[in-house]
């Protein structure tokens, strides 16, 4: 009987949690702003295109300039899987600037306009909502991320078509055709655990802070910031390692000659732990308040 | 009793908002919470319907429903981008309720919008929002009902429908409503029972008709002639246009009135005249 009960008011939960996210899902695609982040991707994504399409042979001739005289280059490198690499790069700042506006807009707009008065003025627990803003931010990212790679490889690979790739990382790496599309793909895949957590970040900001352009300024201050210590070296390894700041480049391990899986593993682990911490520091904080 | 609030007391930092507030509701009645700005009513009513926690005392409602009690606080929040069936649905998939077209085009009607429109809410008027609002409110067909300054920024058409609508409510679906208001006359043939909070503190609570004769200091008399009468020159009464305040200190109105048909002044109306001071604090009048 006691698990009998249990059980119904585990499928009841479920039932609410359902309804919640299919709500919010509803609630983003009716926002003009979902249109905007979507636009100004792919306006990134054009102008990366539109300036390797003018500029990026000459880019090309200069920074294998010296190589030319001791090696003989085949084929064009200014190809569909470099420009893919160039907006790959976008994961650093733009992309997760553009994921924390919008993402802490999805809060701030309820406390801005008042509506999270009225939907908790509904018979709606408090955990189960913000928990729903969460995974449907976490899917947005998801989503985000998956328009940017498919946009970027179709437009890319159409326009500049196939070939090698040349990466400047610690030195020039060549890759083959296939092997680049392959460690683009997981650099994208890779990248998308980044994006989550800053779009977590985003959303527990607007927890704390309600108002959307302090969360804003904020946002952006932490993703420099961020930005910023993963270049400084602290002199302490487990600071060095474990770190958030130090975990959010594991995409970019990828363009290694040789593929450091353990490394890329460890830190999207931990980086997914911290974003499940921030997360819970969120639900708590709002949990804890009062709405108003 | 269907909503019990016994001894709420809420501060923020040294300010104490609400002290030692008992209020106790009855099915099917319109209660009405009256007092001057930042007497406490806006936080008494969010504790009431659970946006902030109290610091001590206790709420009890009396309800089986899936939504014990519904409300609108100050303005009706509702996504402005969304037209009137998007924000329905919203907040009835939230709730766990299906929004089918019976239920949309009930839920307008109830409150008299029209189910036809479908148009961004953001294009509404504000008495188009308190009604969307109060539909919102109404999903899942709660017992009681707290509405904060519903007629605020309302025209007097808007305050006479919304006045109608809220009768209805409580008579037909025997609804408990609160309402609270600083303004006396939007409350006085609405509700049944007033309390009037003061300072954060229920200072008089009762028959909304007895209340508001006890605290009846002075008649606006209406009528032809007015300044040639004696009677109201010996009354000191305040003479504006086309009308006199006469106020009852030494006098009976009815005595008054007699006197001025006497005098051949034709009276068209005779309104009591609630006295705010004496109404909002504690000395009688």
């Amino acid at each position: 009987m006691h698990s009998t009960n249990r059980f119904k008011s585990l499928i009841r939960q479920g039932t609410s949690m359902i309804s919640l996210i299919r709500s919010e899902i509803y609630k983003i695609s009716k926002q003009s702003k979902t249109l905007y982040a979507i636009a100004a991707i792919l306006i990134i994504e054009g102008f990366v295109i539109m300036s390797a399409y003018y500029q990026g042979a000459g880019i090309i001739d200069l920074l294998l300039d010296n190589l030319k005289d001791s090696f003989e280059f085949r084929g064009n490198l200014l190809n569909g899987n470099l420009i893919i690499y160039l907006i790959l790069n976008s994961l650093w700042f733009h992309i997760p600037l553009i994921l924390m506006i919008i993402i802490s807009g999805f809060l701030t707009s309820e406390y801005k306009d008042k509506t999270i008065e009225t939907v908790m003025l509904q018979p709606v627990n408090k955990f189960y909502f913000i928990l729903s803003k969460y995974i449907v931010s976490i899917a947005f990212t998801l989503l985000i991320v998956l328009i940017l790679a498919v946009s970027t490889f179709f437009i890319s690979y159409w326009i500049f078509g196939y070939g090698d790739l040349v990466v400047y990382l610690d030195g020039l790496n060549f890759f083959k055709s296939d092997d680049a599309f392959y460690r683009l793909i997981n650099a994208f895949l890779s990248g998308s655990i980044t994006m989550i957590f800053f779009s977590v970040v985003s959303l527990t900001l607007a927890v704390v802070l309600k108002d959307a352009t302090k969360t804003w300024i904020v946002a952006a201050i932490f993703l420099i910031c961020s930005n910023l210590l993963l270049k400084i070296d602290f002199n302490n390894d487990i600071i060095n390692e474990l770190f958030f700041s130090k975990l959010t480049d594991s995409w970019q391990y990828f363009f290694y000659y040789e593929i450091p899986y353990s490394t890329i593993y460890f830190k999207n682990l931990l980086l997914l732990g911290y974003s499940v911490l921030v997360m819970i520091i969120g639900i708590l904080i709002f949990k804890r308040r009062d709405i108003q | 009793m269907i909503l019990e609030a016994r001894n709420i007391n809420k501060s923020y930092g040294s300010l104490e908002v609400l002290k030692n507030v008992t209020i106790e509701c009855h099915k099917g009645n319109i209660y009405g919470l009256i007092g001057a700005n930042g007497a406490g009513k806006t936080t008494l009513f969010r504790i009431l319907l659970g946006l902030i926690k109290q610091d001590t005392g206790t709420i009890a409602i009396d309800s089986d429903g899936i939504k014990p009690i519904g409300g609108i606080v100050e303005k009706p929040a509702l996504y402005g981008y969304l037209s009137a069936y998007g924000n329905l649905k919203v907040f009835a998939q939230i709730q766990k309720l299906k929004l089918t077209k019976e239920l949309f085009n009930q839920s307008m009607n109830q409150v008299g919008l029209s189910p036809e429109r479908s148009d961004a809410v953001k294009n509404y008027s504000l008495g188009m929002k308190q009604r969307l609002g109060l539909a919102i409110a109404l999903l899942n067909n709660p017992d009681c009902i707290v509405l904060d300054e519903p007629f605020s920024g309302l025209d007097p058409m808007g305050i006479s429908a919304l006045h109608k609508l809220i009768k209805k409510l409580s008579n037909e679906h025997q609804i408990t409503i609160i309402i609270s208001s600083h303004i006396v006359s939007e409350l006085a043939d609405l509700c049944d029972i007033l309390y009037v909070l003061n300072d954060g503190e229920i200072i008089k609570s009762g028959s909304a008709m007895r209340l508001l004769k006890e605290n009846v200091a002075t008649y606006k008399i209406v009528g032809k002639n007015l300044e040639l009468s004696e009677v109201l020159k010996d009354a000191d009464a305040i003479f504006l246009n086309n009308s006199v305040l006469v106020s009852l200190k030494n006098i009976n109105i009815s005595e008054v009135l007699q006197k001025l048909v006497e005098e051949g002044v034709e009276v068209t109306s005779c309104i009591p005249q609630t006295d705010l001071k004496a109404l909002f604090g504690r000395e009688r009048v």
